[in-house]
Parts: structure tokens; C-alpha cells; sequence
């Protein structure tokens, strides 16, 4: 097991190293920033001293080594436009995003098992259709848009939730129904479909003619068996998660690193950018490691 | 299933807060401002940044001296009175018995200090920039007397004074703060990723303001914004899209000193010939491009709004005739004009309300007036290449969106960036006209605005550099619990000493 | 997505045609979504020719006209959009290149990631293991902000709008080719062309390729979808195709300041975006219950489901 992590983890720095190359690189294909941190009438010498001073009239591949080279001291950066450590600014960001990811997760992965199993069981009933046309449409819905529709019928229209902003539970409402839309979707597809081809094998067949509940077999032995591809596919769709919260949070103004990532990629505070994706990557690799342990506890033939 | 319980109860939870969810202000004396933007920093020396300004200009941090609205006229702020001692020198008294938050006294000292942090070049300091090349330098002559020199005679050095904000002399010299210490009448009370908090500063000098605590929001969607204060989820909003300003109880229309135009770049053919320039602007539909921003606007003829020492209230915007400009590029193209030659109009995106669409719709009536017009719409990044010296090399025949914002009651903001050779984003190269912009910049009273004056008539009717378009209305939403109006400065600040509570 | 493996053994022949339509007038859900892609599909290629030229066509004074009138003609029936150019001939055009965009861009990432497959399954040398690692990395991050740090890098053009969306959406074919090339190469008949001597290219082109392609068109059948919602998306934060050219989700974006007051602008490209990729996904979900064998009877069964 232990080697087996080792050897995943080893994987993953080569991944995130290369990742934080590429995205370096392509940042600073864009040239020299300066002037998107000055105001706009400033003079060429305020541009330029303004470049030197934050070594962006080096040649990229020094500003490269620089950056590896403080890299393994630890040091992540300084954001230009807000003064203080790019790290800082991205771990502070971390956990808003956590939270939303984590909640709206966990409804739409216990809501499609539920919605997902009972659809099963009698499949092409009414309860079947309406699932599937439901999570289908989840599941096809542009998130954007669902967010501004949502926000004009019931923040403003209705004045039941708030419009934006962090705060009581009521803030948290409609992001993370949003959020969780399209996981929901597609959750429900694969939990549906795995289960049918569950309650048709043999064993349940078996639990059948001894006679158990339906409900015992449904969620005592079919969902078992059915709950690894579940997992998997959860997983996947938690690390694409963030596509969602970037949407969600530049909306919601939420304060998470979705957004704070678009923003700075906008801005060109290249520190940021590094800092945000390593985190994530990070995140996602610890996510990954995580699955493959819930791999091995569901089913006991896999040994690592 | 511990986990799936858990979340049980949360959902539940969720629900249970629908019907109950109150979002009322704690205190009625505290009032919540949202931004457009999230300030980057809160480096006092970085006010002319509109989400940084509107902060902590005139409620952290105060300047020697403030711009009249009205006016465009300095009015005393920390320093009561100025006169000029010579041609480089201004003599500056430093009002007395005013204290820094952090318990300091502001002495002549103090001022030569923030003086000294924002022109030394220790430091990156944005507000610098409306010095342009001038170097300044201050010395005291007493505990509230100041000298404060130039490198080349200065006219309207009061005037450039107002964006030194006056810092406490223990803030840093070498490096930007995020905490800073002024001597306004209300002090940083916190500052994190999702708001900025002011409390008031008892200690202050001048009247004692309604609001006791202000904290700052942000929200890019101005419909969004508009909804917050609408729900009173928030008290004030500025700058919302004109379509947002529905409601006249609450919606308050402003000129917002912006002026917006197309710079035409006039070293490249065809562009190079006024003839085409001139069909540039007469070939737009005038009345109908106004449509995208309301009738409040005002077309424009200059690059300064009214108001703006320069500004020449009987200088004619151009009108909209078709038949002419069709004329203009017939001639041209007689005349052995490359007129077919595409010409690139660069837009950038979300620069103002309607922008991309206003682009969109003035490359189609191009089009239609038979001029090879091509848009390409860029992110501020790309944009800012074109708009600064040195331009991109290969650039070609290039229009260019963009939009002047001079609040500073003077026409030396404007006129040697745009029509001076050494002009940042100047394509005029004319030795004669660099002169005149010199002579007026050097210029004082009745001559300097007439200097200014002529030099505006000329780049409207001789030179035509670019297309002005409109002098902007900005659109803010205030609450119904607050008596307080908008202004031409509302772009860079929101002073909260001004805004007064109802009932 | 990466769970959908191939439930299509081969495309059916001809005769299998009719019982799938049989099959699909018993699935109206699925009807409809056939029906109206078609339509789709007719309006996308007939449309421009009929209608392109109105929408560029500006109509200052008629901004933001309303929906539901023919007073101004059958185009503005859903209304007209913020500079006054008609929605109907927008949602045409927009078409073109909404779909247009995504089929190449599915059709690239499906070559692209299934030669990669072929050769990282195949192939033990080193590149097999570099072209894992670049997938590696491409999966292990959100693809809309890699895309995003791409458009900002490179200008947000169609040509870069299409190999972003390809190159994230590479990995999905790549690991799946693999994979099923792993299970293949171990085949009898593999073997058995190897033992007669065919070469590695023979084998892989000729017999693995053939085997392993109605997999990826599976996929990419749902992946169409994914990609319309995901240049909706970066159109959305301001990254897509540019004006004067749009997508749908240009246009939603275009409209987004409106919806308090113009909400047709923003609505009815939404709307299109939802059913196109609502009918897609509707459609690919019948289609793996049709394949399925032991699902199918349900598709034909008359009979109600039994408890």
C-alpha cells in the first residue's frame, strides 16, 4: 500500500512540475505585465523601473530559475497587485472553495444514490422518467446561466435569499445548488445504470428467492456492489468541480480560489496563478489517493 | 452512513433557513458600499485607482488639497493656504492642530515625509503619474510651513497636490502597506478577501461625520449590485449599467468626468490622410449610437468634460452626415489614397457599459460608408500595447476604444498625453503643435485657457486624431436610508463625511 | 464521463434500422430530441444562407425589442437583441458556429487522443510513458482554467478556442483507447497476425484501430455536449470567439446585464443551449439502452414494466 502511494505520489510531483512549467511559460508568453499594474497615463520609465523592479525584463528562462529556485526554499511569491505572499492569498481562498465543493458533493452524491436506486428498481416507470429527464437536464444546463436566472427570480423577484456574499446558511443556498446541478446529472445516470445491471445478476436473484425485502436487497446488495464505478466517476467529477466553482463563485462573489484564480489570470499576478494551480493540483492529487483507499476498503479484492 | 445523516441535517438546516433568512444591518449608523471591483491594495499612495480611491480617499487618507467639483478649482484641505515664492517654488501652510490615527501630529515634516515616500522612488507609487515627468521635491520651513520645488515651472502645483495623501510618518518608505494611517475622519478597522472595514476616527479634525462604520463589498455583475442595495442587502452602489438604473427614487445619474473616443492612429495609410479621417467621424449614426447609453450623455467634442479648465463649450461635436464622408473617401481614393486598405478597430473588453456593443455597431456603419473596418475585440492585457508608447510594430491602420477620465480641473491631465509627440498615447508627431502644448502648460490664468482652447479646436478641426464620442454618464444607486448624491469626483472617491443618514 | 464504455459491439447494419426506429417511436423523449436536432441541423445549414445577412444587420431604435410580436416581421418573433439585430437570425448564425466549434473540436481531440491511445497502448518505449504524463497532467487539472490561462495567453480566436477544447478533452480518449488496446493486444488474434508477421503499425491500424472506434464515438457523442456547454462557459467569462463573431453562449453573456429588463436576449440562447445538449444527451442515453442487449426489450416490449 505504502509503496503503492509512494509511487502515485511521485507521478503526481512529475504532473504538478510540469504543470506549473507549462502554465509559467504560457503566462509569460504574454510579456512583460507592468503596465496592467500601473495607471494607465504613467510614463515608459515608470514602466520600466516598475519591470526591473519585479524582474520581468529578465529573460524568461531566469525568471524560471529564479522561480524554481525559491520554489524549493519554500518561497511562492509575492502578488503584485496586493503585496503580500501569493501562498498566503491562495490558502486563504482554499478552504471557502472546499466547503462549497465538499457540501454540494455530498447532496448530489447522496441524492443520486437515492433518486438513482429507486429509479432502478422500476425502470421505464414514471418515477424512472421524470429522474432521468430531471438529471438529464441537469446535467445539460449551462451553470451560468442557471446562477443569474436563479439570483433575478429569487433574490430579486422574490426576495427569499440573498443575492450574493457569504454569510448565514441562507447565502449558501443557491451556489451549491448550482454547484451540485451537474454532478447530480450525471450521477444519477451511472448510479441507474450500474444498479440495473446489479439487480439483474445473479445474486440477487438468489436474495430474492430467499426472500428478503426489496429495500434490503436494493440498498443492502446491489448498491454495495454498484457503489465502486460510483466513486469513481464522483471523483472525476469532484476534481471538475472547480470548473463549476469558478463559474459559481465569480457570480456569487464568493471568495474562493475559483475566482480568485480567473481573477488573477486576468490581472497577469503571475504568483497567484502558480501558487492557486499548485494548491489545487495538490488538492486533487490528496483527492485521488483518497478514492483509491475508499477503492480498497469497498472492495476487498483489491490489494495494492 | 454517518456521512449521509450528517448531510441530512444539513439539508434540513437549509431549509429551515429560507423562510427565516434576515439580513438586516446590525447598527443603523453603519452603512455597506458595494464595489465593482475588489480594491487590489489599500497603498494610500495608489488612489487614483477608482476601487482604491473610493476607499480610502477623503475617509482614510486626506491631501493637502481637494479639487471643487463644481470648480475644477483646489480648495484647502491639510494645507489652509499656498502662494508661489518663484517660478519652481510654492510656499504651502499646513493646517494646524490635525492628528494622524495612529496619534502622530501632522507637522510640515510629516507632509515632506509622504511627499518624499511617493517621489523618492523607493517604492512603486501610482499616484505619481499625474506628476507625468516632473520631479518634486519638498522641504520645511517651519513646524507647518513647506516648500515644495519643481524641476520646471509649475502653475497648477495646488492643483497636482491633491493626490499626495498624507501619511503617517512611521508608514514604510520602501514598500507598499495594506494598513495605511492617515488623518481622515474615519480609520481602517480590517481588511480580508471578502470586505474592508472603516470605523470612525474620533479623533479628527474637522466636522464629525453621521456614519459611524462603513465596510465595503464587491460584485463585478452590475446587476447584482443593483439588486443588493434594491433588497437592502447594501446601501450604495456605484457605477451600474444604464439599464440597471430603472428606478428614479434610487438611481442618480452623474457625469463622471469620462470621456470616451477612438484614437485614429494617423502615421498609417490610409488613416494618414485627415480626408479619411474626417469620414471616420462623419460617417457615424450619431443619434442612434446614443441609443446604447441613454440620452443623459453628452456628445462630445474634446477630450475633457465641462468644467475642466481648457474646456471649450463652443467647439462643435461632429455631426453625423453620410453623404459627405462618402464624399471625403471618394476624394481620398482620387487622390491616390490606399482606401481599401484594412483598417483594424481594436475594442477592449467591459472598458464601459455597452462598449463592445457600441464598437460592434460603429464597424457596421463603417462598413456601410464603404471603409474596410475590422474589429477585434482584446482583453486589457493586449489593449494596453496598443494604447501605450512604444506601439506594437506591426500594427497596421488601427482605431482604438478608449476613454479619458480627467477630474482634476485641469487640461494639463489630457492634452500632452494626446497630442503632444512625446505623448503616451499620442500619434501626433508635429513640431509646431509641441510647442504650443508647451507654452500653455507653462501658461497661468486667462492665457493658460486659452492656450488650451485652441489647442482643442485644432485637434478637432485640423488634426482629428481621434473621434470623440461622449462625455459619460455614470449611474449610482443609493439607498432610501441615505441622503447623499453622486458628483463629477464620484468615480474616485465617495467621501463618507458627506453622506447623511435619513430620519 | 470516462465510466461509458463500449456498449456498441459495431454500428448496426442496415437491416437493424428499422427495428431502431421502431424502437424509437416507443421512447418519446427521445423522439422529440431526434426531431429536433434534425431541425437543428436543417436550420444551422439552411438557415445562413436565408437569413445570415439580417443577423448583422443593426437596428439602433429598435433595441431590445420584445418577444412574441410579428409586427416587425416573422424574425424578431423572439424579440431583438441589444442593438436592435433579430434573435432568430442570430440563434441561426450562432448555430453555425456554436456547432460548428464543437464538432471540431470533439472530432480533433478524438483523433488526436485516439493515435495517442493507440501508441501509449501498444508501445512500451519511453513515449508511452511521456504521453500518459502530459495526460497526467492535462486530467489532474480543471480544464477551464487551463483553457482559460491558454485563451489569455494565446487571444481568445476560433482556431485557439478549438484546440483548447481539444486538448482538454484529449485524455478522455487517450486513457479509454488505451486501456481497450491493452485488453486487445492480448487477443488470439492479435497474435496471430503478429506471428504472421504483420507489422506493429499494420496490426494496430488494421486490426486494433477498427475495434476500439465505436467506443470513441460514444464518447464523443457525449462529449459533443460537453463541449458546447464548456465554450458557452469560457464565452460566458469572456474568452470565446470574439465579436463580431458569437456562439450561443456569447449571446447569453451579451444579454446577462439584461435579464431585470430584456430577458429574451439572454433566455432564448440559454434555452437553445439547454435542449441541444438536453437532446444529446437524451439521444446517447437511448442509444446505450439500445445497444445494451439486456436493457433493449424494454425499447420494444409493449408490455408494462413488471413489478
Amino acid at each position: 500500500m505504502l509503496s503503492y502511494i509512494g509511487k502515485r505520489a511521485s507521478h503526481s510531483v512529475i504532473s504538478v512540475i510540469g504543470l506549473l512549467a507549462l502554465v509559467f511559460f504560457l503566462t509569460r508568453l504574454t510579456g512583460d505585465p507592468s503596465s496592467l499594474f500601473l495607471p494607465l497615463d504613467s510614463t515608459l520609465e515608470a514602466r520600466q523601473a516598475f519591470a526591473k523592479l519585479h524582474g520581468f525584463d529578465q529573460p524568461i528562462h531566469w525568471q524560471f530559475l529564479d522561480y524554481l529556485r525559491d520554489l524549493i526554499n519554500l518561497d511562492f511569491g509575492q502578488s503584485v497587485r496586493q503585496n503580500r505572499s501569493a501562498m498566503e492569498i491562495a490558502l486563504e481562498a482554499f478552504p471557502q472553495t472546499l466547503k462549497l465543493a465538499f457540501v454540494a458533493m455530498a447532496l448530489a452524491f447522496t441524492l443520486a444514490l437515492v433518486a438513482g436506486s429507486i429509479a432502478a428498481t422500476r425502470p421505464g416507470g414514471l418515477f424512472d422518467r421524470t429522474v432521468s429527464l430531471v438529471s438529464l437536464t441537469g446535467a445539460s444546463a449551462p451553470d451560468f446561466w442557471i446562477a443569474i436566472v436563479g439570483i433575478l427570480v429569487f433574490a430579486v423577484s422574490f426576495d427569499l435569499l440573498p443575492t450574493s456574499g457569504t454569510g448565514g446558511i441562507s447565502y449558501w443556498i443557491m451556489p451549491i445548488f448550482v454547484l451540485a446541478l451537474r454532478p447530480f446529472g450525471l450521477l444519477v445516470q451511472v448510479v441507474r445504470g450500474t444498479m440495473l445491471g446489479a439487480l439483474s445478476a445473479p445474486y440477487i436473484k438468489t436474495a430474492r428467492a430467499k426472500g428478503l425485502h426489496r429495500k434490503e436487497i436494493v440498498f443492502g446488495h446491489a448498491l454495495r456492489n454498484s457503489l465502486l464505478p460510483v466513486i469513481t466517476v464522483a471523483g472525476d467529477l469532484t476534481a471538475g468541480l472547480v470548473n463549476g466553482a469558478v463559474i459559481v463563485e465569480s457570480v456569487f462573489g464568493w471568495p474562493g480560489i475559483g475566482k480568485l484564480m480567473i481573477d488573477a489570470i486576468i490581472q497577469r499576478d503571475f504568483a497567484v496563478v502558480q501558487s492557486t494551480i499548485l494548491v489545487t493540483a495538490t488538492a486533487i492529487f490528496i483527492l485521488n489517493i483518497c478514492i483509491d483507499l475508499l477503492y480498497a476498503v469497498l472492495d476487498p479484492r483489491i490489494r495494492y | 452512513m454517518g456521512k449521509t445523516s450528517k448531510i441530512t441535517i444539513f439539508a434540513a438546516a437549509l431549509m429551515a433557513s429560507v423562510s427565516g433568512a434576515a439580513y438586516a444591518q446590525d447598527a443603523s449608523k453603519a452603512i455597506k458600499i458595494v464595489l465593482p471591483e475588489q480594491p487590489a491594495n489599500l497603498e494610500p499612495c495608489g488612489t487614483i485607482i477608482t476601487n482604491v480611491g473610493q476607499i480610502l480617499s477623503q475617509n482614510v487618507t486626506e491631501a493637502l488639497t481637494v479639487i471643487d467639483a463644481k470648480t475644477g478649482l483646489p480648495q484647502p484641505k491639510l494645507a489652509t493656504e499656498w502662494n508661489r515664492v518663484d517660478d519652481n517654488t510654492w510656499r504651502i501652510k499646513i493646517r494646524p492642530g490635525v492628528k494622524f490615527q495612529d496619534g502622530k501630529d501632522l507637522t510640515a515634516e510629516a507632509v515632506a515625509f509622504s511627499i518624499k515616500r511617493m517621489a523618492g522612488g523607493t517604492m512603486t507609487c501610482n499616484n505619481m503619474a499625474k506628476f507625468g515627468d516632473r520631479k518634486i521635491e519638498a522641504t520645511p520651513v517651519d513646524a507647518l510651513t513647506l516648500d515644495v520645488k519643481s524641476d520646471r515651472p509649475e502653475p497648477i502645483m495646488p492643483t497636482l497636490l491633491s493626490v499626495v495623501m498624507v501619511v503617517s510618518p512611521d508608514t514604510p518608505v520602501d514598500k507598499p502597506v495594506n494598513n495605511p494611517v492617515g488623518t481622515g475622519p474615519f480609520k481602517l478597522a480590517s481588511f480580508d478577501t471578502q470586505s474592508v472595514a472603516l470605523e470612525r476616527f474620533d479623533g479628527y479634525w474637522g466636522a464629525k461625520p453621521a456614519i459611524e462604520k462603513a465596510s465595503y463589498v464587491w460584485r463585478s455583475e452590475s446587476s447584482i449590485r443593483a439588486a443588493m442595495v434594491e433588497t437592502g442587502e447594501a446601501d450604495l452602489t456605484p457605477s451600474i449599467a444604464i439599464q440597471d438604473a430603472a428606478n428614479p427614487e434610487t438611481d442618480f445619474a452623474y457625469l463622471n468626468s469620462e470621456t470616451t473616443a477612438i484614437r485614429i492612429d494617423t502615421a498609417k495609410p490610409p488613416l494618414n490622410d485627415p480626408r479619411i479621417r474626417k469620414a471616420l467621424n462623419l460617417a457615424i449614426d450619431w443619434e442612434g449610437l446614443t441609443q446604447l447609453f441613454g440620452n443623459d450623455v453628452k456628445r462630445a467634442s474634446q477630450m475633457v468634460v465641462p468644467g475642466i479648465n481648457g474646456h471649450d463649450e463652443t467647439l462643435k461635436p461632429w455631426e453625423s452626415d453620410p453623404a459627405k464622408a462618402a464624399a471625403l473617401v471618394a476624394e481620398a481614393k482620387a487622390a491616390g489614397v490606399p482606401v481599401e486598405t484594412e483598417i483594424t478597430l481594436i475594442g477592449r473588453n467591459g472598458i464601459y457599459p455597452n462598449g463592445g456593443e457600441a464598437m460592434e455597431a460603429m464597424t457596421a456603419m463603417w462598413q456601410e460608408a464603404g471603409l474596410n473596418v475590422k474589429l477585434t475585440m482584446l482583453d486589457v492585457a493586449d489593449w494596453i500595447r496598443y494604447l501605450q508608447k512604444p506601439y506594437p510594430e506591426e500594427r497596421g491602420a488601427t482605431l482604438l476604444q478608449m476613454q479619458h477620465d480627467n477630474n482634476k480641473g485641469d487640461a494639463a491631465f489630457t492634452i500632452p498625453i494626446f497630442y503632444r509627440s512625446t505623448g503616451q498615447y499620442s500619434t501626433v508627431s508635429d513640431p509646431a503643435l509641441d510647442t504650443e502644448v508647451d507654452t500653455a502648460l507653462a501658461a497661468s490664468g486667462e492665457d493658460r485657457t486659452k492656450a488650451f482652447q485652441t489647442i482643442f479646436a485644432k485637434a478637432r478641426n485640423d488634426v482629428v486624431s481621434d473621434i470623440p464620442m461622449y462625455h459619460m454618464i455614470g449611474y449610482t444607486r443609493v439607498g432610501k436610508r441615505l441622503d447623499w448624491r453622486p458628483d463629477i469626483t464620484t468615480n474616485s472617491e465617495i467621501p463618507l463625511a458627506n453622506i447623511q443618514l435619513k430620519n | 464521463m470516462t465510466v461509458i464504455t463500449s456498449d456498441i459491439a459495431a454500428p448496426p447494419p442496415a437491416g437493424k434500422l428499422l427495428i431502431m426506429w421502431r424502437c424509437l417511436k416507443r421512447d418519446k423523449l427521445a423522439l422529440f430530441a431526434a426531431i429536433f436536432l434534425l431541425a437543428l441541423a436543417i436550420a444551422t445549414i439552411a438557415g445562413p444562407p436565408l437569413i445570415g445577412d439580417l443577423a448583422a444587420k443593426l437596428g439602433l431604435r429598435q433595441r431590445n425589442l420584445a418577444p412574441f410580436s410579428f409586427q416587425h416581421g416573422w424574425v424578431y418573433f423572439l424579440g431583438a437583441d441589444t442593438l436592435g439585430r433579430p434573435i432568430i437570425a442570430r440563434l441561426v448564425v450562432g448555430a453555425q458556429n456554436t456547432l460548428g466549434i464543437a464538432f471540431v473540436a470533439v472530432l480533433c481531440s478524438m483523433l488526436t487522443g485516439g493515435i495517442l491511445g493507440l501508441i501509449a497502448g501498444y508501445s512500451e518505449r519511453w513515449y508511452s510513458q511521456v504521453i500518459q504524463r502530459l495526460a497526467d497532467i492535462v486530467m489532474s487539472f480543471p480544464s477551464l482554467l487551463l483553457a482559460l490561462i491558454v485563451l489569455y495567453t494565446l487571444g481568445p480566436s476560433i482556431t485557439n478556442l478549438v484546440i483548447v477544447l481539444a486538448c482538454t478533452r484529449m485524455p478522455i480518449y487517450l486513457r479509454t483507447t488505451r486501456a481497450e488496446v491493452l485488453e486487445l493486444r492480448e487477443r488470439m488474434f492479435v497474435s496471430a497476425a503478429k506471428s504472421m508477421g504483420a507489422g506493429s503499425f499494420r496490426i494496430v491500424l488494421r486490426h486494433i484501430a477498427p475495434l476500439v472506434l465505436p467506443t470513441l464515438l460514444t464518447i464523443a457523442a457525449l462529449d459533443f455536449a460537453t463541449v458546447i456547454l464548456a465554450e458557452s462557459s469560457l464565452s460566458f467569462l469572456g474568452l470565446g470567439i470574439q465579436p463580431p463573431d458569437f456562439t450561443w453562449g456569447a449571446m447569453v453573456a451579451n444579454g446577462r446585464g439584461y435579464l431585470a429588463n430584456a430577458w429574451w436576449i439572454s433566455f432564448w440562447p440559454g434555452l437553445v443551449i439547454l435542449l441541444t445538449t438536453l437532446s444529446l444527451n437524451l439521444l446517447s442515453s437511448w442509444a446505450r439502452t439500445f445497444a445494451d442487449p439486456q436493457q433493449r426489450w424494454r425499447l420494444q416490449s409493449l408490455r408494462k414494466t413488471p413489478r
